[in-house]
């Protein structure tokens, strides 16, 4: 009976995702080292992150220091959005790719002069699903969600919401007139992440922005 | 859907252990994907073929196992989640706010194929 070599089984269990990992630990010791705060904003297409940076950007501009990078899949639209409140907006342009890496990020760094910001904004592409698996470099993570949306997308999206550092729910002006349901919303969120800190606010009333401004300044969250 | 990008990532790792253990080529390989993890199964094992196609992965077999989510429940200790009900003990409804494991996105084993016999 001839003997056959057994096939080799090699025990890995190593993250898929280490280089990225690897990469967004550099992001983070460059923020560190230069000061910045920066700050991962993540929601679904529309619920308003362009419309709070802008209002970010306005009011602070005296104040802190900022900076936004801004992925998208095409155009360069939000960027040019942004520029025209005075701070310097990047835009990077993912193609094909549906979220940030820590690459991305990377690649974008050198145009910033990181010295000059207290804070950079790295608005991610518009997705409640693949940017959860990507960490950045980010100090924290907030995640959008617009009083538009159902009341369920915690649960839809746990992943999302369950690596957020606070979850900030938008449009609050016309929470009453699309008949939003502040209560679950708010339930189903502390079921995606139990104890997450939630801000309510509206870009266009003002209203909230105050305690958005703290977590920004990082006074809070 | 990221799944490419994440078999991509896969095929990135499986191939630098292949090297370290001096494999040319895996006959399979074994995945372990959290249902916290945000990465459909279907769509990995689908988008692996077309990205592996050209490296030392190509043609190997892809296994992905789903590990469920399991939190610490203060009273009932260690429960299986159900995804629908976010981090709440399925028995009490208390929060389990730490995931023990199913966030998970690892590449498990590789299974190194057989180099191929030179016909004489």
């Amino acid at each position: 009976m001839t003997t056959t070599q057994a096939p080799r089984i090699v025990t890995v269990r190593q993250n898929i995702l280490k280089a990225n990992d690897h990469t967004a630990a550099g992001n983070r010791a460059a923020f560190r080292a230069a000061g910045v705060r920066a700050i991962n904003l993540a929601s679904s297409p529309g619920a308003g992150k362009t419309a709070l940076l802008e209002r970010t950007l306005r009011d602070l501009a005296g104040s802190v220091r900022m900076g936004v990078a801004v992925g998208d899949l095409a155009t360069e639209n939000d960027a040019a959005r942004l520029r025209q409140w005075g701070s310097q907006a990047e835009q990077i342009v993912t193609g094909t790719v549906c979220h940030l890496d820590a690459d991305m990020v990377q690649n974008i760094l050198p145009r910033f002069d990181l010295d000059a910001l207290d804070v950079l904004f790295l608005e991610n592409v518009g997705n409640l699903v693949c940017p959860s698996s990507y960490d950045l470099g980010e100090a924290a993570r907030a995640v959008l969600i617009s009083t538009t949306e159902g009341e369920d997308k915690p649960l839809k999206y746990p992943t999302m919401f369950n690596t957020a550092d606070v979850v900030v729910i938008t449009k609050m002006d016309i929470a009453d007139a699309v008949g939003f349901d502040r209560d679950l919303c708010r339930e189903n969120i502390d079921r995606a992440r139990p104890g997450v800190p939630v801000i309510e606010l509206s870009s266009r009333s003002g209203a909230g922005l105050d305690e958005w401004f703290a977590f920004v300044r990082g006074e809070s969250v | 859907m990221h799944e490419a990008s994440i078999a991509l990532s896969l095929i990135d790792v499986a191939s630098e252990v292949l090297r370290e253990n001096g494999g040319a080529r895996a006959s399979a390989l074994t995945v372990r994907v959290g249902a916290w993890s945000s990465v459909v199964p279907e769509a990995l094992t689908a988008a692996f073929p077309a990205c592996a196609q050209g490296t030392p992965l190509e043609g190997a077999r892809l296994s992905v196992v789903l590990v469920p989510g399991v939190g610490e429940c203060p009273t009932h200790g260690p429960v299986t989640l159900d995804v629908r009900r976010g981090l709440r003990c399925p028995a009490c409804g208390a929060p389990t706010p730490t995931l023990l494991q199913g966030d998970e996105l690892e590449l498990d084993e590789i299974e190194l194929a057989e180099p191929e016999l030179e016909d004489s």
